[in-house]
């Protein structure tokens, strides 16, 4: 059995007749990796999943080696910061933290210690004491996270961790992401923004309608997609020349003049094919002063994956 | 951390909530109405008292030479005057059964009022005729007895009890579910049944505090305001025993109807249905086979009440369906039948919780 | 100073009347409480002792002929008389399945409003706190019409096609007595649900809370009766209040002891009262931290 990684095997989750995730395999190694797709595509399936709050209709989950079905190893190891906004009834931000460790079986002191530390790490140590249902949606989020990371666990599993964040709170806070993950913990984290999470995630696991569309690094996931076609600018002298040449290689799909005069805009399936002909272009004479990938982000990619391609 | 520990954390951090949120307001009220009420009794009849032997106080041997159709007159000629006096005017429909119609008929109306020293006597005339003669002990230790066994049983017992329970363990999982916070407990490293009986602790703890303070509250008030020699009597004899078996109903109650209200939150998205369902067939309970009669929760507890309710005839139509006496079991097969009932049914509901997922969109 | 082209105006064209608006809310709410399988299995329940009511006036009204020649004793033809305290009888089983309905759909009203703070969305139309409160009124009267009111009529009706014009001419305060006491018996449970359903805020202990209204208050009143040997405690409990009104507007000789019907009059009054005051302070347009 590996312990480093999260195991996904042909796990599928029916919530009645309503589709959760289908036939998910997944091999989450430690590090951040963020959960990418829309609303509804079964990001916090996948999560609850992880934690045990929901149980798979079929295949097997396993986190570092442990069952989510025994929670008393797994939330040793684990902090999960849900989307649900709620905390229990009456509770001040202090409390929920502090009833969390509890239950993890901090003796008081050390227990009290830890709450306020995590609670600082949040920044929110001046609202600590004030009920949680008087927060505002980002102080709530960051009690939450509070309550997560209060442990130290090492798996840690965040649902929108970033929504609602003031960008200095969101900047220390994807810094302690990193913190985490350079120490060997696994960092899941789920978004419906794919640019808000490609810069700092190891991996992005892309999903849509409970199907894991792509797994891995963005450069790798965006090579393995041969059939998407990509977006060049060409700076070139003679637009329409070689908007010309390239239509009768048949190397692209199509072509159009950059409406800013600096070139030819080309599409295409077959890179290969198409670094060719600009080769073959170039040797006869035309002046290629550059070739420029416009579309090498993670939101065309994004698009193409999740909105069932072109 | 062992189980226990885990156990009393759970409870540490449940019973606050149980005890002292404002919802809990109603249960305190339940728990301590019939005190309120046998204290309000101690008063009033110590006022009466008072008041009563302040004017003159009637010969109980004229009392009890009074017979029907006496005039008022010659009531008052052998009683003397009474403490109250009263006219009015009765109207009573009567068919007629030639037309179907229906008349009114006009009745003078006349009540007096004597206290004899221990007995209050109600007479009532109608047309000038001496009808009914009511007495009662003015304040009877006996009855009182009486009355607070059948206050406790179908009262607290039946009703106060029972609702309380369902407020209070209702709450504890179906009510965190409702404010979509159940999640925090199961992310704690905790094992789902450790978790189910902590916070049943808790329930346990506050309901058992409360109700069987309340018991014990409105015991005390019944008997405090008796006569003392009749008090050092009974506190030298039966009076811890009984209180004794009260209390422990009462926690009983808590027990048994506490383990069925968690299970049925757990169980069902409506606890209310199965509420209606255990609050019918507790109330149907008596007319049912002995077989039967065993599978409920009122029934092990009203066999370890020290002295049998009265079944009242003035009680209204409602209540008395309520009211049905069910043939008592053993003080000690009582308890371990309510025991071993609250064992199997937390056996279930630790099935459930294992299987049970947080799927908010859902209540 | 800039001046901007002013490219907004507001709709112009008719509107709903207030009616209209009023009844928007109870389509949906009935709509959605009809689907739940178990206030359909009650509904039919709430028929059966309708029937049993109607056969006993076919008999009633057909004895002789049902008896043949062996005759009515006077004794027995007095037992099968429809008259107020039949009616008295057939109200009182009825209105059981009416309490358990409303426990079960009338909590569903109010209760998710105020948990999801939704009161806000509500308010931010044009609808006053009075004209929410009643619209989910309505639906609670047009349920609970389907298993008091309805059946009722349709039992005083068949008695009348029965027993004639005669018997109406008659009787005809009975079918008023049974009309205003079924209304008085909706209103005060409707409001007893949606006030429960606005005081807990959840849908299951609001539902728990209608049942326990009227059994605690009858136990309380009980007690009160009982420790302190009085009568007047049956103030206190509702259900009999409602009961004791019937039983006067039915024409049925009232308890010679205790309280009289202007009294529980009184009493009912001050419930609606307590219960419309506590509604008004609980439906607030606003969030509330707890």
């Amino acid at each position: 059995m590996n312990s480093d990684v999260i195991l996904f095997e042909n796990v599928s989750k029916f919530y009645g007749e309503v589709l959760g995730v289908n036939k998910v395999n997944l091999h989450i190694p430690s590090g951040i990796t963020s959960l990418v797709g829309p609303n509804g595509s079964g990001k916090t399936t996948l999560m609850n999943l992880m934690t045990g709050l929901v149980h798979p209709g079929s295949g097997k989950i396993t986190v570092r080696g442990i069952s989510p079905f025994a929670p008393e190893k797994l939330m040793r190891i684990m902090g999960y910061a849900t989307q649900y906004d709620a905390a229990p009834r009456g509770v001040t931000g202090y409390d929920f933290v502090l009833a969390g460790l509890l239950l993890y079986g901090y003796a008081p002191g050390e227990a009290e210690k830890r709450a306020w530390k995590a609670i600082e790490t949040v920044s929110l140590t001046q609202s600590a004491e004030r009920k949680v249902a008087a927060y505002s949606k980002g102080m709530r989020q960051r009690i939450r996270l509070a309550q997560a990371i209060a442990h130290e666990p090492q798996v840690l599993i965040l649902d929108e961790p970033l929504n609602g964040l003031d960008p200095l709170v969101r900047a220390e806070t994807i810094a302690m992401f990193r913190n985490y993950a350079s120490e060997g913990r696994h960092v899941i984290l789920s978004s419906h923004v794919l640019q808000e999470v490609d810069v700092f995630s190891d991996q992005v696991i892309l999903i849509a309608n409970g199907m894991i569309l792509a797994e891995g690094e963005i450069k790798n996931v965006r090579e393995e997609i041969h059939e998407h076609p990509s977006q060049f600018l060409l700076h070139c002298q003679e637009p329409s020349r070689v908007a010309a040449m390239l239509f009768e290689g048949g190397q692209v799909t199509e072509v159009k003049l950059d409406p800013q005069g600096r070139g030819v805009l080309v599409l295409t399936r077959q890179r290969d094919a198409f670094a060719e002909a600009i080769e073959r272009i170039a040797l006869s004479g035309i002046e290629i002063d550059g070739v420029i990938p416009t579309d090498e982000n993670v939101d065309a990619l994004y698009e193409y994956l999740i909105g069932g391609g072109r | 951390m062992s189980p226990l520990a885990q156990i009393w954390t759970i409870a540490k951090l449940e019973i606050g909530r149980a005890f002292f949120s404002r919802r809990a307001l109603w249960v305190y009220l339940l728990a301590l109405f019939p005190a309120v009420i046998f204290i309000g009794h101690g008063l009033d009849a110590k006022i009466k008292r008072d008041r009563w032997t302040g004017r003159s106080i009637a010969s109980p041997v004229a009392i009890d030479s009074l017979s029907p159709g006496m005039s008022p007159e010659q009531v008052i000629e052998k009683v003397g005057n009474p403490q109250d006096n009263r006219t009015w005017q009765g109207r009573h429909r009567v068919e007629s059964k030639d037309n179907d119609k229906v008349i009114i008929e006009k009745t003078e109306m006349r009540s007096m009022f004597y206290f004899d020293g221990t007995r209050r006597n109600d007479l009532r005339f109608e047309n000038g005729k001496l009808n009914r003669i009511s007495k009662n002990q003015f304040v009877s230790f006996e009855e009182d007895r009486k009355v607070y066994a059948a206050v406790f049983q179908y009262f607290y017992l039946r009703l106060a009890i029972f609702f309380g329970c369902l407020g209070i363990f209702i709450n504890l999982f179906r009510g965190e579910m409702l404010d979509k916070s159940l999640h925090f407990w199961f992310l704690a490293p905790v094992r789902r049944d450790v978790l189910l009986l902590g916070k049943y602790c808790a329930g346990l703890i506050a309901a058992s505090v409360i109700f069987g303070s309340g018991a014990l509250i409105s015991f005390c008030a019944m008997v405090g305001f008796q006569d003392p020699t009749q008090i050092q009597s009974y506190s030298q004899g039966e009076a811890a025993i009984h209180l004794g078996w009260y209390v422990l109903s009462a926690v009983l109650g808590c027990v048994g109807y506490g383990s069925v209200f968690l299970a049925a939150g757990l169980l069902l998205r409506n606890p209310i249905i199965p509420a209606v369902v255990v609050l019918l067939w507790e109330s149907i309970n008596g007319f049912l086979p002995d077989l039967l009669q065993k599978l409920s929760v009122l029934h092990y507890l009203q066999s370890i009440c020290p002295i049998p309710a009265p079944v009242d005839d003035n009680v209204p139509p409602v209540l008395r369906m309520i009211l049905s006496p069910a043939a008592p079991s053993s003080a000690w097969v009582a308890i371990l039948g309510l025991l071993a009932f609250t064992a199997l049914v937390l056996f279930a509901a630790t099935h459930a919780i294992r299987r049970l997922e947080i799927n908010y969109g859902t209540e | 100073m800039a001046v901007f082209r002013r490219g907004y105006e507001r709709y112009n064209g008719p509107l709903t009347g207030t009616a209209a608006r009023l009844l928007v809310m109870p389509r949906f709410a009935w709509e959605r409480i009809l689907s739940h399988r178990f206030v359909v299995v009650l509904l039919m329940a709430s028929m059966f002792w309708p029937l049993a009511c109607i056969a006993f006036i076919y008999v009633s009204n057909h004895a002789d002929t049902l008896l043949g020649a062996t005759g009515v004793s006077s004794g027995f033809s007095k037992m099968l008389e429809i008259n107020g305290k039949f009616f008295n009888v057939f109200m009182s089983v009825q209105v059981v399945f009416g309490m358990i309905l409303a426990a079960v759909a009338g909590p569903g009203l109010i209760a998710p409003d105020l948990a999801n703070n939704g009161l806000p969305l509500y308010f931010a139309r044009p609808l006053s706190r009075w004209t929410y409160v009643l619209s989910r009124m309505i639906v609670l009267l047009g349920l609970l019409s389907l298993v008091t009111l309805i059946p009722g009529l349709l039992v005083f009706g068949m008695q009348v096609s029965m027993a004639g014009t005669t018997w109406l001419s008659n009787h005809w305060s009975i079918g008023g007595a049974m009309v205003f006491g079924f209304l008085l018996w909706m209103v005060i449970v409707s409001l007893v649900a949606i006030t429960s359903s606005a005081y807990v805020k959840w849908r299951v202990v609001a539902g728990a809370l209608v049942l326990a209204f009227f059994f605690v208050t009858a136990g309380a009143a009980t007690i009160v009766n009982q420790v302190l040997r009085v009568q007047w405690g049956s103030l206190f409990n509702p259900g009999y209040a409602i009961g004791f009104v019937w039983s006067a507007t039915l024409g049925l000789e009232p308890p010679e002891d205790g309280p009289g019907v202007y009294q529980y009059v009184l009493s009912l009054s001050v419930t609606i009262v307590i219960l419309g005051a506590i509604l008004m302070r609980k439906l607030r347009p606003v969030e509330v931290v707890s």
